[in-house]
């Protein structure tokens, strides 16, 4: 609490100070992409770079408002992120409930985990085309494979959250002489909760990396489809705006979850 | 101690590297990159129905430079097919391919240095194979299905146009873009419900794993697909005159394919990508060799190209208007023709299919 | 919580399970339970693996891969640890660069095949740079938040010693920074096995291991898939032990940090 106090007093009185020196920064770290906007365009004006090497930014510009325009890159930001969300949804669910019977039962650790983590070896790459043979290319292929890529994350950072619960605290349990409902409701989760968030982090950055390579392999619509189809038509344009489409979901999510992980840790320090 | 260890293996690596760089960056031997935009079953360094086929199976560039130990020939094959060539020129590691229409109109349109050397495996007929139990009989009962053509390939022109002619559109259909390896695995296994091919769609259906339900062939010849031999630029004006050696040893290629003695030995010299020689013969029945194989690049070729050019950009494959002026280059070819005797060896056809007098 | 088990019963508990899983796939194939298509035998996986490795050029596909991966994994560590050095010893250099980095490392490593194919074409080149690229990326992230953290009395010492660059670099950053070097290395060469099966599948056709799993697909031989992605495990378990060994290794002299 003291801690919170202290940072909140100096924030606000300097204030001005502050915001003086973030729009400095913010203006710094807009210097170089601004240069390399600069030096792509002149680049491609001048014909120093060749245009199947990297398309002139107006042409990107033109392929991205046409593609806004048609609807078709929101189509396929959505249907990539609902198989992100659905995969992930599954994956974190079962990686918790592995996760935590791992962690609270060394019984369920000692059968499960050598399997477990036999299976985490494999690269989610290497099960595509094996789910590929089993599954089909249909939707349930890409569900599965963000599926996958979301629970070993999670499984392992649960797992070790509550492995790493303090002796200390689980001693005070015992002291207080809590149920194991008690123990895992009011001592083990919350303790793990922070690494069950580093676990959602990895697992949706994981997920989100999956998905791309499912659907560079099979698919007919999405984001990794969209990369393929700019790729196989050579319309480097499009295969920019992809990626970019990528880069601001993924960055978009990750910066969600990061603030919520800030928060959480913040609402726990007070706590404590 | 250890990071003098790591930074000797960094060393090491970048050795490496810099020797795996070498062969592009050597001047000498000359190296002559020759692409090819198909590859044989299961990844054969082979190809079929083509004179480029025949020429690399029949090692007819290797003889044509057998006394130059200076000049070496290297193929590769490509599993991304025409796309994958236009990739493999955009960075002059490609100096000839053999590459379908819409590639290399793509390639032209996105501003590739290329010039139209000869033709080789034009008028090649595609097929529309359905899987087991689709329920699929006429080509309008593709609307609405998961339909496998390998996007940016001739064969995906040939798809639209088909299509179009059906009353569909490319939207009209679920498209699935896989290679032909994979429209083989995914027709098995009943994963899509067609897919627009050729010779392993034939073979699909030769055991029984699919059904064949429509093909260009004795259609309206402008359905058909073409390709040709395309040169990288900047070659052809550094090696004007082993560009000709090239062109001489593709065009004599093309005759030893365009002659019918030649039927059996060709289909078997073909076999060598995997493809079994009944459904090569299936692939060329009622069409003559030299009908296949004609290396001209008559009044037909030139309106073919010229239209797909205009079909690309209807049909928004291309989003720039292509400009094949100069693109073709027949001053080899004519020149191989005389040199080679052959003038009158081939029958030119006129932009209305019929053939022309010459 | 560990440790009141014996080490026997912990291993007799672990391959509970995957004994039982082998079990069942035997029982299955053998009574035709399941298709042999999508479960083959455990015979003819085996079968496959002899034939590949003696028949066809199993070796030689390994081989390749990792010479790929490691090829990749040297330029990429190597250029990695360069970058994010002269980024953290200079703080507008870092102000600079590292917020567009940031950007760029939210782009998926696979969303830079198509780019990275036409920009190298069909040789080694692509694929060596792709690996070089999924490497790079943690190694500049660790080695940067590794030199930023240096602690400040031991800069403080070093300013008041006089020491020079140089100095400063070997005798302060670098020793401050290996813990956090090496778990980039070790998310490194984690990553750039992904990327070396990444490019193997996406890139041109070429020997390696991720070409044969393709190719099992394409066949629809699933004992050839099951080999291939056994085999893909086996070498990213082992890499990763052996990056834990040298992160072992390399930290040896540190004493245990407190807290």
């Amino acid at each position: 609490m003291a801690v919170l106090t202290v940072t909140e007093v100096h924030a606000a009185g300097g204030a001005p100070r502050v915001w003086r020196k973030r729009t400095m920064r913010g203006l710094t770290a807009l210097l170089l992409p601004a240069a390399l906007l600069l030096l792509w365009w002149t680049a491609s004006d001048r014909g120093w770079l060749a245009e199947q090497i990297l398309p002139h930014p107006v042409y990107v510009f033109e392929a991205l408002r046409d593609m806004l325009a048609s609807g078709d890159l929101v189509y396929h930001v959505g249907v990539s992120l609902r198989r992100v969300l659905i995969g992930f949804a599954i994956g974190a669910c079962l990686g918790l409930a592995l996760g935590i019977a791992m962690g609270l039962s060394e019984r369920v650790e000692d059968y499960v985990k050598p399997l477990f983590l036999a299976f985490a070896q494999i690269p989610t790459l290497g099960w595509i085309p094996l789910l590929m043979l089993l599954v089909g290319i249909g939707e349930t292929l890409k569900i599965i494979v963000i599926t996958k890529g979301a629970l070993v994350p999670m499984t392992l950072n649960t797992f070790a959250g509550i492995r790493n619960v303090s002796p200390r605290y689980l001693e005070v349990a015992d002291a207080l002489r809590f149920t194991r409902w008690q123990r895992l409701r009011l001592v083990i989760l919350p303790a793990a909760i922070p690494f069950v968030f580093t676990g959602i982090r990895y697992g949706l950055t994981h997920a989100w990396t999956s998905l791309v390579g499912v659907e560079l392999l099979a698919s007919s619509e999405g984001l990794g489809y969209l990369l393929v189809w700019g790729r196989q038509m050579f319309w480097l344009d499009t295969v920019i705006i992809a990626m970019l489409a990528i880069g601001v979901v993924g960055f978009i999510m990750d910066g969600g979850l990061n603030r919520t992980e800030r928060l959480i840790q913040r609402w726990k320090r007070s706590e404590i | 101690m250890i990071l003098t260890s790591f930074l000797r293996a960094t060393a090491g690596a970048a050795f490496a590297l810099a020797l795996s760089w070498q062969p592009t960056l050597a001047a000498e031997p000359l190296v002559i990159h020759v692409g090819y935009a198909a590859i044989g079953v299961d990844n054969r360094p082979f190809a079929e129905g083509t004179s480029a086929a025949t020429a690399r199976a029949g090692e007819f560039l290797e003889k044509e430079f057998a006394n130059d130990p200076d000049v070496k020939i290297e193929w590769t094959f490509f599993k991304g097919a025409g796309p994958a060539v236009n990739e493999g020129f955009a960075n002059d590691q490609l100096d000839f391919a053999y590459q379908g229409d819409l590639p290399s109109l793509i390639g032209r349109a996105t501003g590739l240095k290329t010039k139209y050397l000869l033709a080789s495996g034009a008028r090649k007929p595609s097929y529309l194979a359905v899987a087991k139990e689709s329920g699929i009989r006429k080509i309008e009962d593709l609307k609405g299905r998961k339909v496998a053509l390998q996007r940016g390939t001739n064969s995906h022109l040939a798809a639209i146009k088909i299509l179009e002619a059906h009353g569909l559109k490319e939207r009209d259909v679920q498209v699935v873009n896989l290679d032909s390896a994979a429209t083989v695995a995914a027709l098995t296994s009943k994963d899509i419900d067609a897919a627009f091919g050729d010779t392993q769609l034939i073979n699909l259906a030769a055991k029984g794993s699919a059904d064949i339900i429509y093909t260009t062939k004795g259609d309206d010849p402008r359905f058909g697909r073409n390709a040709g031999i395309i040169a990288r630029e900047a070659f052809i004006t550094a090696h004007p005159q082993i560009t000709q050696r090239v062109v001489d040893a593709f065009v004599k290629a093309a005759q030893w394919s365009s002659d019918e003695t030649n039927r059996a030995a060709q289909f078997e010299l073909w076999g060598k990508s995997g493809t079994p020689i009944p459904i090569l013969e299936e692939y060329f029945s009622k069409d003559t060799l030299a009908y296949r194989n004609s290396p001209l690049i008559d009044d037909l070729l030139v309106s073919q190209y010229k239209e797909q050019a205009v079909k690309s950009k209807e049909f928004g494959l291309i989003r720039r208007d292509v400009d094949l002026n100069g693109w073709f280059e027949p001053k080899y070819l004519d020149n191989a023709l005389e040199r080679l005797k052959l003038k009158s060896f081939w029958q030119p056809y006129g932009a209305d299919g019929k053939p022309t007098a010459s | 919580m560990s440790g009141t088990t014996s080490t026997a019963l912990r291993i007799r508990r672990g391959i509970t399970l995957p004994l039982l899983l082998l079990v069942v796939w035997e029982f299955s194939s053998r009574t035709g339970l399941v298709d042999p298509r999508f479960l083959p035998p455990l015979e003819s996986v085996i079968a496959t693996a002899r034939r590949e490795l003696f028949g066809n050029d199993l070796i030689f596909d390994l081989l390749s891969s990792l010479a790929r991966n490691l090829c990749g994994f040297l330029l990429g560590a190597a250029v990695g640890i360069a970058f994010a050095t002269v980024l953290a010893l200079s703080p507008l250099a870092g102000r600079l660069v590292m917020p567009t980095f940031n950007g760029f490392k939210q782009i998926s490593l696979l969303a830079w095949i198509p780019l990275i194919s036409v920009w190298f074409g069909f040789g080694e080149q692509a694929k060596i740079v792709f690996v070089a690229l999924a490497c790079f990326i943690p190694v500049v992230l660790n080695t940067y938040d590794g030199m930023r953290d240096a602690p400040a009395d031991l800069i403080e010492v070093g300013r008041a010693l006089q020491f020079n660059a140089r100095q400063r670099f070997w005798r302060i950053y670098l020793p401050s920074a290996m813990p956090a070097i090496a778990t980039g290395i070790h998310l490194g060469l984690i990553y750039s096995w992904l990327a070396t099966v990444g490019a193997e599948y996406f890139l041109a056709v070429g020997p390696g291991i991720g070409g044969l799993v393709i190719a099992g697909r394409e066949r629809f031989d699933m004992a050839m898939v099951m080999v291939g992605v056994i085999i893909l495990g086996l070498v990213g378990f082992s890499l990763n032990r052996l990056a834990a060994t040298v992160e072992n290794h390399l930290l040896r002299w540190r004493p245990p940090r407190a807290a």
